[in-house]
């Protein structure tokens, strides 16, 4: 009896352990499927929006531009061309992203004023993008297969129920943050907030809101970057958005920021 | 004041002095209809003041400030999505008489003094696929490097400032073809010449045992076409390209034939006491290679250019030195910092003696360096120089820039120039100076 009972607590344990493993496989599943779903329902073949952003600084003094935006392709095969409308002194500035599935980006920036183009290096990725509080890298756009996920739980974000997701870059080397933290929403799977850390410190926080569905996909209209070192921000709100138009790939190379206006 | 005998009659310079005329008003016609109708039209400019102090005069020059006053307004629009024109207008006036006072409309830039109107560019822009062809006058940049550029031999410059230049556009056809990483870059031009600073004024630094005044005399342009071909590859961990040059270089070189006499000779009067100054445009090849290498710290770039001196038709004409140009340089980007840095080096193969004034050569066997400072999103700090090697010659120039709501930026700077009478950079060492700039960018 006693015997028998020795074995029922060491299959217990066992069995308890089991369970352990098993639930944290599910759950290490679970985040990676979710984030591949809210990748998935993002999916286009283009995009086009114009974009006002409002820097603030931390003494509150207010810096407005524009951007274009547009995209070919998508997920971590993609094409973005960036091109400032407003101030004056910087339109016609532009930034060609080219996203890859297994590696960071390639980025060129054109400057008119100097009619050339320059190769953004990997190295300078974590520097602020001509004043606003994006980095080059908050710019890219990678395929989920690139970072390793963890569920971290439910929390609430944006006033709904969302997963919090945990993000590990897989070529720690290819990115300025060593972790970020995602909060999906569960009703959507949109993104409303990423934290981005750099060796467990939080850097840098994106926050999105005014979610609008857009042509059957649900995208968040406004975007608020905190550079918690800096204590700036920059808010970016989206007009004229639109997916899917017909767009040309040989419009989005390096000699296409020299050919635009 | 300043001795103004270069604004004696104009010899090569092109211009038809007259009041506005049909064809500048043409142009502002065409313009105005353009961004009246436009539905793709693009359009950004702006006004600048410039105000410069010399603490110093020179030997030819006994003025301590100048002014300038610019206006720049680039147009573009795109009639289909094949089609492109684009193009830009300058006008712009000074108090040191270095702009023309006629207001014509020049569109050659081939002229000694800045013109007052100016057509900086006018293009059409073909497009299709992976091929891009643009016709007109336009601003063509090669190689990659930050500091000095041997390569980039299809863009003149405006040195009247010689430290503070401006490029000047070409006319030309130029095609791109690319795919696959590769692009081929294919130029015909015709030729511009970099204008060259006024011989009666500062930036021209004559020997000081010279007692004759020195003027222009003839300017030889060349007439034929110049052509040159670029191949860049773009790989994941480097850019690359290749280039070839055949033409003229747009800097010249200086003869006196006849220094005593009058150009057009003397029939046996007196010897004059004017030195006069030809300047040639000799005629040369290019080969040419840069590339950009991402490391771990730093970017790597690498720019290289072998210039061979050519005989003209005119045997008489001097020939250019066969040399060459290198640079090596460091940039980096951390945070709100920027770095840029390196060495900029010349080979001579074969000196001919000829006398030229050469602004690419004269600021190599010299180290070259940046560094900007963002401090916050309106404010920001610069530092550049330039030090010879054998420390004849220093540059030393420091900048702060303030930007007020969307439109307005104050800059000052303060520019520091050192060293032998001897050293391209070392001449120009009673031209240190302060300047205030405020532009309304639009």
């Amino acid at each position: 009896m006693l015997r028998r009972r020795k074995h029922s607590l060491i299959d217990m344990k066992l069995a308890g352990t089991m369970i352990v493993l098993i639930t944290s496989a599910a759950q290490a599943q679970t985040a990676l499927e979710i984030a591949e779903k809210a990748q998935q329902r993002t999916r286009s073949q283009t995009e086009h929006y114009e974009g006002a952003l409002q820097v603030i600084d931390s003494k509150k003094k207010v810096t407005e531009k524009r951007w274009t935006f547009d995209r070919i392709g998508s997920h971590g095969n993609s094409k973005t061309i960036l091109r400032f409308t407003a101030p004056a002194e910087v339109k016609g500035v532009a930034l060609l992203i080219v996203n890859h599935p297994d590696r960071a980006s390639d980025q060129w920036m054109w400057t008119p004023a100097l009619e050339r183009d320059r190769r953004v290096a990997l190295q300078d990725r974590s520097s602020r993008f001509f004043g606003t509080d994006f980095s080059f890298e908050d710019l890219e756009e990678r395929d989920v297969s690139q970072y390793d996920y963890k569920l971290l739980g439910d929390d609430a974000a944006g006033g709904a129920a969302c997963w919090k997701l945990e993000s590990r870059p897989k070529q720690t080397k290819s990115s300025q943050y060593s972790s970020s933290q995602l909060w999906i929403r569960k009703d959507n799977y949109v993104v409303v907030r990423i934290d981005n850390a750099r060796k467990d410190k939080l850097v840098r926080r994106i926050e999105y809101s005014n979610v609008e569905n857009v042509q059957n996909i649900w995208t968040p209209e406004k975007l608020e970057v905190t550079d918690f070192a800096r204590n700036s921000r920059t808010v970016l709100t989206i007009d004229g958005l639109r997916y899917n138009t017909p767009m040309k790939d040989s419009d989005f190379s390096v000699e296409a920021l020299r050919r635009s206006p | 004041m300043r001795n103004l005998r270069e604004m004696g009659p104009g010899l090569h310079s092109g211009a038809i002095h007259s009041p506005i005329r049909p064809a500048t008003r043409a142009v502002f016609l065409a313009l105005v209809c353009s961004a009246a109708c436009a539905q793709d039209f693009t359009q950004r400019g702006y006004i600048e003041t410039q105000l410069s102090a010399f603490p110093q005069t020179a030997p030819d020059d006994s003025s301590n400030f100048v002014g300038n006053a610019i206006f720049r307004w680039d147009l573009s629009y795109k009639l289909a999505p094949w089609l492109t024109f684009s193009g830009g207008i300058e006008a712009q006036t000074d108090t040191h008489l270095e702009t023309e006072r006629t207001f014509h409309l020049d569109w050659q830039d081939r002229g000694l003094l800045r013109p007052a109107l100016d057509l900086r560019s006018f293009k059409t822009t073909i497009h299709k696929s992976h091929f891009t062809a643009d016709l007109g006058k336009q601003f063509i940049r090669w190689g990659t490097a930050d500091i000095l550029n041997p390569t980039d031999v299809f863009a003149p410059r405006d040195y009247l400032t010689v430290v503070d230049n401006d490029f000047l556009g070409v006319l030309g056809a130029r095609a791109v073809v690319e795919g696959g990483g590769y692009s081929v870059d294919m130029v015909v031009t015709r030729f511009t010449p970099s204008r060259m600073p006024l011989l009666n004024e500062r930036w021209t630094v004559l020997p000081p045992d010279l007692t004759q005044p020195v003027e222009n005399a003839a300017t030889h342009y060349p007439g034929g076409a110049q052509y040159g071909a670029r191949v860049k590859h773009v790989a994941r961990a480097f850019e690359a390209s290749a280039s070839f040059f055949e033409g003229y270089n747009n800097v010249p070189l200086v003869g006196s034939p006849s220094p005593a006499l009058p150009p057009g000779g003397s029939n046996g009067s007196l010897p004059s006491p004017v030195i006069y100054v030809e300047r040639f445009y000799p005629k040369i090849r290019m080969y040419g290679a840069d590339a950009a290498i991402p490391l771990q710290w730093f970017t790597l770039k690498m720019e290289a250019a072998y210039f061979q001196g050519r005989a003209m038709q005119d045997l008489a004409a001097p020939r250019s030195d066969d040399y060459l140009l290198y640079v090596t340089q460091l940039e980096r980007q951390v945070g709100e910092w920027t770095f840029v840095g390196g060495y900029a080096g010349q080979a001579v193969a074969q000196s001919r003696g000829a006398l030229d004034f050469d602004p690419q050569r004269g600021l190599t066997r010299a180290f070259l360096g940046r560094i900007g400072y963002n401090i916050d999103s309106r404010r920001s700090i610069a530092f550049e120089g330039a030090e010879r090697q054998n420390g004849a010659g220093t540059w030393l120039r420091a900048e702060y820039s303030y930007l007020m709501g969307s439109h307005w930026r104050a800059t000052a700077e303060a520019v520091v120039i050192a060293g032998d009478s001897t050293d391209f950079l070392g001449q120009y060492h009673r031209n240190s100076n302060f300047i205030l700039k405020i532009r309304y960018s639009f």
